[in-house]
């Protein structure tokens, strides 16, 4: 197992940290403080990052990308994180679906939505599965439930598949050029079985955008409803056979192969974020005469977090090794669930340095803590840690 | 007798408030319109009504026009009021509180005479404490097994014939915004000295706290005094407490059975929400309650709503019965921080837990889940912090007398 990193894979480190450095950093608060959800996007940022190729990164070098390897992509998403957690998985959720389109998609296809994606700095990509009534089941498909998943309703009208229903909490349902959605097109059978995917333009007639969601962390990345009345999609959109959606196969490197290193990667930069904040605080700051850096319970909450955060950036890189090297491992998702843990403990702690009975909570230190909090509800809630475990145990 | 067994009157005063606030604190405090918002105005008008069911002068005795309410009773309606709205119950319990000990215990007859009747008709009437100073921080342990000198306030009150001249800064103080009544310390050349100071006297100013940020429940202001003038007759003399007991902090709540009561209360509605919605939502084939890994996590929370419900019940009986420690019912170690520190950790985690059981909603602004996260990690970190309060306890296990 060899990490040390090569000349391509440190340029881009450093790209990615000097973007990240002078460009993010500096917006980054201020962003998170905007009251209203759908106004903390800053398109300026993205276009930057864009140009930069942070947008296009994983489009292969012959379809007009950068092409990275895993290990890189980890690096990248860590130092775009260390700057804003929100920032970095904008860019990353557009890699995620490069990967499938890259895997699944028609070359009609490729040519109608993978140029103008390459071509537009603003074309960022979204991916509709959840609904109100289908979250952790489409997650973990339960077996004895026929009616659970996905229910937006498909229904084949000529050419056209006619779209009906609603998406819940989407990752970019409000600014997304193109969609990759989940739709039903077999309700006899479970939703497994059932279940189809298509490329949603965002002005496919039927579809409008519903409520931009609120969060308390991850401000910056957009997150909305989406919703279809008689929304005509072309039945030449559709990804792969009918019905298919749930049956990619291992070969698929589109769903949690990437998406599982991508949270543990943005955790980990969230990670050097609270470390670097803590050491900055205690080494500046002195309370009545007394510097915060001489306390043990200080020092030892210093160990605690790096040494934790260290732990997280071995596993981090060992799977996007074991992804470049095609190693087949449930690391992927350990590394994910790990990173959840990891994550919220070092911004407790980071708070636990800011403590203090004459001032509020440092911001900084308050926005850490947030975005951490939403891998609660992506990477370590209970259904994806017991989908972790069936794969151990499945494995065995 | 230690006994924790509720008396009928505490029983008809928690029976009384969780109606109240059922009926009219919840269904505002749940709306989005307040809960979205990063600066929500405080809701006076619940504040009021809820002063009108005696809330406000709960800890004044009955003679006064009070509950006699001691402070397990406190407890029962802090937790109550917080499981509603925390900002309603930071502020009343504030003012309950200090009502209590000021009017009960520090005040002389001709200043109980003087402002009684107000605070006891005036249900706008609040009280604050305003003893914190800029910079004087001892916070994360920097005082820990250190002898501490008595530290004087920067704050200085000057004999000026029959006045006390006032003049100084006092930072993060607890009701400050919308107290009628301010206990000020300063130093003097008798020392330090409480004075009360009316809100409206000359040289007193209030600056209000920007919320988002500002990490604190109720209401919160700095307050300016520049040559602020009070009659002598205005100096707390103590009467049975000693206003040293005042220390120098900026609420009475901090590292008290009611101010941990109030996070119990928000962590008790942040498990009553997910254990409903548990019951009733479907994945996997059934309620999400009948999967092992929500139903051991719904455990594990009401276990420790239980187990920090009984420490701060333990804290609030050994403050209300010297002679439980006397006979040995209680041991003789500061429950008071032992139900901080158990309620900052267990609270905490409860209530993220509890999130966590909502997905995705659980992290919206217009739900309330994420503010009771907010809320309870705001007890961790507010004051001194948690970690401190381990450390003030670790000194009292030690036999350390801080001063």
């Amino acid at each position: 197992m060899d990490f040390s990193l090569n000349e391509e894979q440190i340029a881009w480190q450093m790209k990615a940290r000097k973007f990240a450095e002078e460009e993010i950093r500096p917006v980054s608060l201020a962003r998170d403080a905007i009251a209203e959800p759908a106004d903390t996007i800053d398109w300026d940022l993205i276009k930057k990052g864009s140009r930069l190729g942070f947008r296009t990164s994983v489009v292969s070098k012959e379809q007009g990308g950068h092409g990275i390897d895993y290990v890189t992509q980890a690096l990248v998403m860590t130092e775009l994180a260390r700057a804003d957690s929100a920032v970095s998985k904008t860019f990353s959720q557009c890699w995620k679906w490069s990967h499938l389109i890259a895997a699944a998609c028609t070359d009609d296809q490729k040519e109608r939505f993978l140029k103008p994606f390459l071509a537009d700095d603003t074309y960022v990509l979204g991916f509709g599965q959840t609904e109100a009534n289908s979250g952790s089941d489409n997650r973990m498909p339960p077996p004895d439930a026929p009616n659970a998943g996905v229910r937006l309703r498909a229904e084949l009208d000529g050419d056209h598949w006619v779209l009906n229903g609603e998406k819940q909490f989407i990752a970019h349902g409000n600014i997304a050029k193109l969609f990759f959605l989940y739709v039903r097109t077999d309700f006899s059978v479970p939703f497994t079985d059932g279940t189809t995917i298509l490329l949603i333009p965002n002005d496919t007639p039927g579809f409008s955008v519903g409520k931009v969601y609120n969060k308390s962390g991850w401000r910056f990345y957009q997150n909305g409803e989406m919703v279809f009345e008689d929304a005509r999609v072309p039945v030449a959109n559709q990804i792969g056979a009918t019905n298919a959606a749930l049956r990619k196969g291992e070969g698929d490197q589109s769903g949690d192969m990437f998406g599982d290193l991508e949270l543990a990667a943005n955790a980990l930069g969230i990670c050097d974020a609270a470390c670097e904040q803590a050491l900055a605080t205690i080494k500046s700051r002195q309370l009545r005469g007394e510097p915060l850096a001489n306390q043990q319970l200080v020092q030892l909450k210093i160990g605690r977090m790096n040494m934790v955060t260290e732990a997280l950036r071995a596993y981090v890189m060992r799977v996007a090794w074991e992804h470049d090297q095609k190693v087949h491992s449930n690391n992927a998702g350990l590394a994910m669930n790990l990173a959840t843990d990891t994550v919220q403990e070092v911004t407790e702690l980071n708070m636990d340095i800011h403590d203090g009975a004459g001032r509020g909570m440092e911001r900084a230190a308050d926005k850490l803590a947030r975005d951490a909090f939403i891998w609660s509800h992506l990477a370590g809630d209970t259904v994806q840690r017991l989908k972790v475990s069936g794969r151990v145990i499945r494995a065995a | 007798m230690y006994n924790l067994q509720l008396s009928e009157e505490q029983l008809a005063i928690r029976d009384t408030v969780r109606d109240f606030v059922a009926a009219e604190i919840t269904p505002v405090a749940l709306q989005p319109a307040r809960l979205e918002p990063f600066d929500p105005p405080l809701p006076l008008d619940l504040i009021e009504t809820a002063s009108a069911l005696g809330l406000r002068s709960l800890a004044l005795d009955e003679a006064d026009g009070g509950a006699g309410a001691d402070t397990l009773t406190r407890c029962l309606v802090a937790e109550e009021l917080a499981a509603g709205d925390v900002d309603v119950a930071a502020v009343l319990t504030e003012t309950a509180a200090l009502g209590g000990l000021l009017f009960g215990q520090m005040m002389s007859a001709d200043q109980r005479a003087a402002h009684l009747t107000d605070f006891v008709e005036d249900s706008g009437f609040h009280l604050a404490l305003a003893a914190q100073e800029p910079d004087a921080d001892s916070g994360l342990g920097t005082a820990y097994h250190r002898p501490r000198a008595a530290r004087l306030p920067v704050t200085t009150a000057t004999a000026d014939g029959d006045d006390w001249v006032i003049t100084g800064n006092k930072t993060r103080i607890a009701n400050a915004p919308v107290a009628r009544l301010f206990v000020v310390t300063a130093a003097s050349d008798a020392g330090t000295v409480a004075l009360l100071v009316p809100h409206d006297a000359p040289g007193l100013s209030v600056t209000e706290t920007p919320r988002d940020g500002g990490w604190y429940h109720g209401a919160m202001g700095d307050v300016v005094l520049q040559d602020c003038r009070v009659p002598a007759a205005n100096r707390l003399t103590g009467g049975n407490r000693d206003v040293s007991s005042l220390d120098d902090r900026g609420s009475v709540l901090a590292g008290t059975p009611e101010g941990q009561a109030i996070n119990l209360g928000v962590a008790r509605a942040a498990f009553d929400a997910a254990l409903d919605y548990a019951k009733l939502r479907i994945q996997g084939g059934r309620p999400i309650v009948e999967h092992q890994a929500i139903g051991s996590m719904l455990a594990d929370i009401a276990g420790s709503l239980e187990l920090v419900r009984g420490a701060v019940w333990r804290a609030a009986w050994d403050a209300d019965n010297p002679q439980a420690r006397a006979d040995g019912s209680l041991a003789d170690i500061p429950h008071g921080l032992i139900s901080q520190v158990a309620a900052a950790d267990m609270l905490y985690r409860a209530a993220k837990d509890a999130a966590e059981c909502f997905g995705a909603m659980g992290v919206m602004r217009d739900m309330p889940m994420q503010k009771y996260i907010h809320d309870t990690r705001l007890f961790r970190h507010s004051g001194h912090g948690a970690s401190d309060a381990r450390l003030r306890l670790a000194e009292a296990l030690a036999g350390h007398e801080p001063r």
